[in-house]
């Protein structure tokens, strides 16, 4: 990329900022590709244009066809590319070059969209010697991905390798630059970097290219840090006797370290989701020094900053990683409270019907998913919008498209339907399969939402309804079948659409998304569950440590909340509203992940300072259903998500429910066989 | 309120054999024909009297359904007494018995006691599996064994606390460290200087659980 381009894709990218969302990405990673292209690689573009002598010579001794990055949660949004390293006057240098667009959607504004990412985050030529550590990933489910992060903490967005290559890359790298596995994190290489790390943070902190950086964003918000710095203190102030003990038994062990201080500047500079971990140390203590904030504590390490003392004592060794107790007095997050935007009033009809237009077509859906998510929808509309956001309806059909379709998947339907509506008794004895899923469906039908006036009573006709679409669907995804927690799905979107095979196309398309949440090898669920692990130890280092040392960390605490999306957490009503928030995908696929995240952070000083061990954490998580406030929890995870940014998105390995499956040869659901 | 110990139970057995209704007609007395379908595990909680000493049971109650089973084994760790329970009226879940018991015997304490029970006893014009059947497995596998029904709250009470009196035995005897949770036995407030050891953890198991 020229110096030119990322400047102005990075004027381009601030007047937006004010929409929540758009802080994170495309601004921040203008600002690192403008940051490098200023010193190195504007001027060995430049050189490599205009030069054709031997000290331009280029030698490339790695390269990799498909190498691609993921700017949009969209499949269509992928852009693949060549990652290169080459030497040059004896220094080695990392590109990656996208390959053209194919041009067949140059009028989209997805294609315009993905031209400027294109653009946006090419690499002509970025020295090693800027390269601060790189980061491997080799997910069990999931292509492998590294994160490059600079000397100066900005990272570029991850490279997911399609046609793998990692193993050779580091290779590479390992015969031209020095490179050291970190202590911390085996899947960190070090790169030029064989000092403490601490060291390097320390030392890195005295460049001015860095510092501007940080002025920057802390200027961008300092309203924000303010009031967050405020209610910190404030908590701290008020913590109550389950904690205080924990604090003196901390403050025995580390004096300085529980400081609220510390966690803010995780969270604000996670922010700008420019960092990972290591790079956090250099740029919090910047912001720690901009804001005048406490001290920053670093748990990977074990070691604390105290920015009241002097510079000389700046990295005082205080207590080693396994000793560590995470601080006490961190209340729950007061970032979340400064930023979480006001719910909205729900979509009404007068609004519903501006998005369309005279023949039906739903004429922005962006605007439209983003109202929904702030706002949900009137309870009227829900017949009507849910078809879309389940995407059983497509945004750009017409009224006659969709009563077109309305008709034949009524057909459908019924043939599906008559296919075991037709096994007789007899048929039925010598189908022992289908004699065990219409026994649990049965079964489970009569224990759904009985409590709902739609579903209450003996011989009541919606359960007979749940029950006939349950036992359809298990022939229609005969391999997936029947598992307990579907009904739960479907009892609210019946009790919408009260019509039965409306009701069928909705599920059905919810669990294309859904699916493999019930997977016999459950791996959907485990993916979500790691997911999240990954997610807390971003955006709640703390907790995350807390959650490991007491051994946590496979969030089963979590699995209800996850496998029905808090369907039992939430009254009726409510969940309804939750669920079209999840769906409309706004900010993340995934946000039903950054939910667990924000709720768990609301009640991490208890978990943490009741010193919860997983029985009674598991006990407590249980028991918060029905307790847990749904709209604030929802403007914490946005928050959270929009700090997380395209770090958070890079802890969720693609095809992670309910992202759309990668399909393999061995079909979706690949089941072994006693299975009902 | 205050307990000598507290013994955590896990109920197992496949779906619909009437799990939470069990633990419902135990810690309530009542039966609710209809509620909502356990997904993952719940929680119930009573205390009782065994030598006049209160113990508190704190009772999982799991899904249990197949899919589920590599999240229900981790609600083993620590449980001192299973209640595995089939439906006299459904032969599957008498065949199943085997299956679970492998699990529980694989994932959770060797010494936990289990107690098996066949559920639906006022259904006995639909039986499908035989007292004498029960009575054999629980012999061959060295189980405490009865037959209950939920909805009447026939042998409910006796299931539970006659479980409690065999971990209790086992305290007596020794068989069990009450200084290690693991066993799934916590040592509350009341403790009066019984087998040893076990004091240091009463402050953290006394308050958590209501």
């Amino acid at each position: 990329m020229r110096g030119g381009d990322a400047a102005a894709a990075a004027e381009e990218g601030s007047p937006r900022s004010p929409d929540l969302h758009d802080l994170s990405d495309d601004s921040d990673y203008a600002a690192a590709a403008a940051a490098t292209a200023s010193d190195h690689t504007a001027m060995r573009t430049d050189s490599a244009d205009t030069g054709s002598d031997e000290t331009t010579r280029i030698d490339v001794v790695y390269e990799k066809e498909r190498v691609t990055i993921h700017p949009t949660q969209y499949g269509s949004g992928r852009i693949s590319g060549k990652l290169r390293l080459f030497l040059q006057q004896g220094s080695l240098f990392l590109s990656w070059e996208p390959n053209e667009g194919d041009g067949s959607l140059s009028t989209s504004s997805v294609a315009v969209e993905i031209d400027k990412y294109r653009n946006l985050y090419t690499i002509k030529a970025l020295p090693l010697s800027d390269v601060r550590f790189i980061r491997r990933h080799t997910p069990t489910f999931g292509l492998d991905y590294i994160i490059i992060v600079l000397s100066s903490g900005l990272a570029f967005p991850p490279f997911y390798f399609y046609n793998g290559g990692i193993r050779e890359l580091f290779a590479t790298l390992k015969q031209h630059v020095f490179i050291i596995r970190s202590d911390d994190d085996p899947n960190v290489f070090l790169v030029n970097d064989f000092q403490d790390p601490l060291q390097k943070s320390l030392s890195s902190l005295e460049l001015p290219g860095v510092a501007s950086v940080a002025n920057a964003m802390s200027r961008q918000n300092s309203l924000s840090f303010t009031g967050s710095v405020d209610e910190t203190r404030h908590a701290d102030d008020g913590r109550h006797g389950a904690a205080s003990s924990m604090s003196q038994y901390s403050s025995k062990q580390k004096p300085k370290s529980n400081d609220p201080g510390r966690d803010l500047s995780i969270q604000v500079l996670e922010k700008f989701s420019l960092v990972t971990k290591f790079a956090r140390d250099t740029t919090s203590s910047l912001f720690r020094d901009n804001i005048g904030a406490h001290a920053y504590g670093r748990q990977q390490h074990g070691y604390a900053l105290d920015n009241q003392a002097s510079d000389k004592q700046k990295n005082q060794y205080v207590t080693p990683e396994k000793d560590y107790v995470p601080s006490a007095p961190v209340e729950s997050d007061p970032i979340p409270l400064v930023w979480g935007k006001q719910r909205d009033r729900p979509l009404s009809v007068e609004e519903w019907t501006a998005f369309l237009d005279p023949e039906g077509r739903v004429m922005d859906s962006k605007a439209l998913r983003k109202k929904v998510f702030y706002g949900g929808i009137d309870h009227v509309l829900r017949k009507e919008v849910w078809k879309f956001l389940l995407g059983y309806h497509e945004y750009d059909s017409t009224y006659a498209e969709r009563e077109y379709l309305t008709a034949m998947k009524r057909a459908e339907y019924e043939a599906i339907k008559s296919q075991w509506k037709s096994i007789s008794a007899t048929q039925a004895k010598r189908f022992t399969k289908f004699r065990e899923r219409k026994g649990l469906i049965d079964k489970d039908v009569v224990r759904t939402d009985r409590s709902v006036p739609y579903y209450e009573g003996d011989e009541n006709r919606n359960v007979v309804v749940l029950r006939d679409i349950l036992l359809t669907y298990s022939f229609y995804n005969f391999d997936l079948g029947y598992c307990q927690g579907m009904s739960d799905f479907l009892a609210p979107i019946l009790y919408i659409m009260e019509d039965e095979s409306e009701s069928f196309w909705c599920f059905a398309s919810l669990m294309e998304r859904l699916g493999a949440n019930f997977n016999r090898d459950q791996n959907g669920m485990h993916a979500q569950l790691l997911a999240l692990s990954k997610l807390v130890e971003l955006l709640d280092p703390p907790l995350h440590n807390y959650f490991r040392q007491n051994d946590c960390l496979n969030y089963f605490f979590c699995f209800r909340w996850v496998l029905i999306q808090f369907k039992r957490e939430f009254s009726f009503e409510q969940i309804m509203l939750l669920w079209e928030v999840l769906w409309t995908h706004y900010l993340s696929e995934h946000f039903h992940l950054y939910l667990c995240v924000a709720i768990l952070k609301r009640y991490r000083q208890r978990i943490i300072g009741e010193q919860m061990d997983f029985d009674t954490l598991l006990k407590f998580i249980n028991e918060l259903s029905g307790q847990i406030n749904l709209d604030r929890a929802i403007q914490d995870a946005e928050a959270l998500c929009t700090i997380a940014g395209e770090n958070g998105a890079s802890c969720i390995p693609p095809g992670t429910p309910p992202s759309m499956p990668i399909e393999t040869d061995g079909g979706l659901y690949v089941q072994q066989d006693e299975v009902l | 309120m205050s307990y000598a110990y507290l013994f955590k139970y896990i109920i197992i057995g496949d779906t619909g054999v009437g799990k939470s209704c069990l633990l419902l007609q135990f810690t309530d007395k009542r039966f609710q024909p209809v509620h909502d379908l356990t997904i993952g595990v719940e929680f119930g909680a009573r205390m009782i009297t065994i030598d006049s000493k209160p113990i508190k049971l704190q009772i999982w109650d799991t899904a249990g359904q197949e899919s589920f089973r590599s999240i229900t084994r981790s609600y083993y760790r620590g449980a001192a007494g299973a209640l595995l329970v089939y439906d006299i009226t459904r032969r599957e879940t008498f065949n199943h018995l085997a299956s679970w018991l492998e699990d529980a015997r694989q994932h959770a304490n060797a010494n936990m006691t289990v107690m098996l029970i066949g559920n639906k006893c006022d259904l006995s014009h639909r039986r499908a599996v035989s007292y004498e059947e029960g009575e054999q497995f629980a012999k061959e596998h060295g189980l405490v064994f009865m037959e209950a029904s939920a909805k009447t709250a026939q042998n409910v009470e006796e299931a539970f606390i006659k479980t409690a009196g065999t971990i209790y035995k086992k305290i007596q005897d020794g068989i069990f460290d009450v200084s290690n949770e693991s066993n799934g036995i916590k040592v509350g407030y009341a403790v009066p200087n019984s087998s040893g050891g076990g004091a240091g953890s009463s402050s953290q198991a006394g308050g958590c659980c209501s």
